[in-house]
């Protein structure tokens, strides 16, 4: 089935390929940074940089600020009112606290003045229920009241996923998106400016010789590359992977299956290696933020999350996160394949209808 | 009984600048070359040579008339026609980092044949470049490589789209005696040249073309004879090159 030009261009594409070691390490080097930040980081937060400003000499405030500081979650710096003001205008503190002199068990209602930065908005409505949180709790503990409610935080998913195991599935899509698309549109392109696709149709092959052999070739170098940055996960950084590697692995063929097709239609629809360049960044950019690859879907606006759904990065991502953290089967996830057949067909026949064959190939 | 036959071939395209109007770059060619021949196609630039030469090797659709090579019809059996042409291109542009062993065993592989690329490449003085890439050669040896490229197949017809322009004098001479020397072994030669020194050295007959239509078609001396307009009586002074201007004008084409 597999005709003697088409297995001996496929081999040549492949060692072309190979003896780009430019290339092939610049093409590593951003997932391997990516993933090697994100899974050297130990997971927990920072702490927040808060002044405080103790006016007070009373017992009270001592006990409140002892509570206060040993929460892990913030990092307390004691000053001066000017000086931390002055931090706070120049963004090195989120809030400054002030005590007042006032600060006593007797007195009901007492206000504890908040200083903060208004271009922080967002900010600082997370942390203001954290601060009320540990006031209330400071309170009760001082009061001697038990808290009515208690918040027991369970996760239905019961296990322990890291940042790096949800992140994993969504980069090895994303690469898988650009490595495809890299692979098919812009090398017609540039085969076709320079002659060289016409030079190989001066031969008896056909257009489908052609695009067989690259489709081979360009899913054999992707698998190695995916394999690569999935192995430095696995292995050196000790991400962990839920589902059947093999189920992981099929929807990364029907991938870049997919996004190679899409490749060849952009490839179709440019004229020249430059507009190959804008329309690849008008296809990968939007997808980027709408795919839920580094940002969850749902912090979307509605409007627009059906249309993000249906998106090709979307679709496999969805499906690489769906067998490596959730470890579902293949048929839980079939309504993503139909997703990706579709684009499939739609890329076939955008690429068909629109390719260059007509123009090189008579 | 010619190899070549073609009758009233017609290429149509959309005007650039009118999308309503249609340009005729190929408007009613027929050709008949002989097996055995170096068949000359001159021409200023945009008469219609190469797309005359496309429509030959099965590269451009034909939109009327017909051609058969080796009693094959091109637009019905391309893939038939590609098979026993040998075609180099005006543009010479190969994959890189990939030698000229590599690309010649390639270029065999896609005939699904095989043939020795140090043959090849000694037949076009090329021996001590097996292990060189295409883009570190000189003008004159990419020609010489891309004839050999057009070689893998051992083909019937030879086709050649402005081989020598833009090499030296030296390079040029190389590529005649090549071209002479593979004629010499009983290929079929058509080629597409500016050069009308290169016309009348090469040619046994030479075809003329100007706005999409031949307008003079002979061997070279006819020609001379017919045409040189103030030279008549003293054919030795008298060159293709004043045939070509008596014929085409003076007025320039670019």
């Amino acid at each position: 089935m597999f005709s003697k030009p088409q297995a001996y261009l496929t081999k040549v594409f492949i060692q072309i390929f190979l003896r780009n070691k430019q290339y092939i390490i610049f093409s590593l080097i951003l997932p391997l940074l990516i993933l090697g930040i994100v899974g050297l980081n130990d997971g927990d937060a920072d702490p927040i940089d808060i002044g405080l400003v103790n006016n007070s000499e009373s017992n009270l405030s001592q006990e409140f600020i002892e509570q206060l500081t040993s929460n892990n979650i913030f990092n307390v710096i004691q000053d001066s009112e000017d000086k931390l003001r002055t931090d706070l205008i120049n963004g090195d503190l989120m809030v400054v606290l002030i005590i007042p002199r006032a600060m006593n068990i007797e007195i009901d209602n007492l206000n504890i003045k908040l200083l903060v930065d208004k271009s922080q908005t967002q900010f600082i409505q997370t942390i203001e229920p954290i601060l009320n949180q540990s006031l209330l709790s400071i309170e009760r503990k001082i009061t001697g009241n038990t808290p009515m409610f208690k918040l027991v935080v369970e996760d239905v998913k019961s296990r322990t996923l890291s940042y790096i195991d949800f992140l994993l599935p969504g980069i090895m899509a994303f690469m898988l998106m650009n490595l495809s698309i890299a692979g098919s549109g812009f090398n017609v392109v540039e085969f076709r400016r320079r002659g060289i696709l016409k030079r190989l149709f001066v031969t008896p092959i056909k257009p489908i010789d052609f695009v067989i052999s690259i489709v081979i070739a360009r899913m054999v170098i992707v698998l190695g590359q995916l394999s690569i940055i999935f192995s430095f996960a696995l292995f050196i950084l000790d991400a962990n992977v839920v589902g059947n590697i093999f189920n992981l692995y099929f929807v990364i063929v029907l991938g870049i299956l997919m996004f190679l097709t899409l490749g060849f239609s952009l490839g179709s629809l440019a004229k020249t290696q430059e507009s190959v360049g804008v329309l690849a960044t008008i296809f990968i950019y939007p997808q980027l933020v709408l795919s839920g690859v580094f940002f969850p879907l749902e912090s979307l606006p509605i409007f627009i999350q059906p249309f993000a759904e249906i998106l090709p990065l979307t679709l496999v991502a969805d499906a690489m996160r769906s067998i490596a953290n959730d470890g579902l089967q293949l048929v839980d996830i079939y309504s993503n394949f139909i997703g990706i057949a579709f684009w499939i067909v739609i890329g076939m026949l955008v690429s068909t209808k629109l390719f260059i064959w007509k123009e090189v190939a008579g | 009984m010619p190899i070549i036959k073609a009758n009233n071939l017609v290429k149509t395209y959309k005007d650039p600048k009118d999308s309503n109007k249609y340009l005729k770059a190929v408007d009613g060619i027929s050709l008949s070359i002989n097996a055995g021949e170096i068949y000359g196609i001159l021409g200023p630039n945009g008469a219609g040579k190469t797309t005359t030469l496309e429509m030959l090797e099965g590269l451009k659709d034909i939109d009327d008339g017909t051609a058969f090579i080796n009693s094959i019809n091109v637009s019905i059996n391309p893939y038939q026609v590609k098979q026993v042409i040998g075609v180099q291109l005006q543009a010479n542009e190969y994959f890189d980092n990939m030698s000229l062993s590599e690309l010649l065993n390639l270029f065999s592989a896609l005939y699904s044949s095989s043939n020795d690329p140090m043959e090849l490449l000694n037949k076009v003085n090329l021996g001590d470049k097996a292990s060189a890439k295409a883009n570190e050669l000189s003008g004159g040896q990419k020609q010489r490589f891309s004839i050999a490229c057009a070689l893998v197949n051992n083909p019937l017809v030879l086709f050649l789209d402005e081989p020598t322009t833009g090499l030296d004098p030296q390079a040029k001479r190389s590529l005649w005696d090549l071209v002479l020397d593979l004629n010499k072994m009983g290929m079929t030669i058509v080629l597409t040249t500016h050069n009308m020194e290169e016309a009348q050295v090469l040619c046994q007959r030479i075809a003329i073309m100007d706005y999409g239509k031949i307008i003079a078609e002979d061997t070279p001396q006819n020609l001379i004879l017919q045409h040189a307009p103030d030279k008549q009586r003293e054919v030795i002074s008298g060159n293709m090159e004043d045939v070509f201007i008596a014929l085409t004008g003076h007025g320039l084409r670019d």
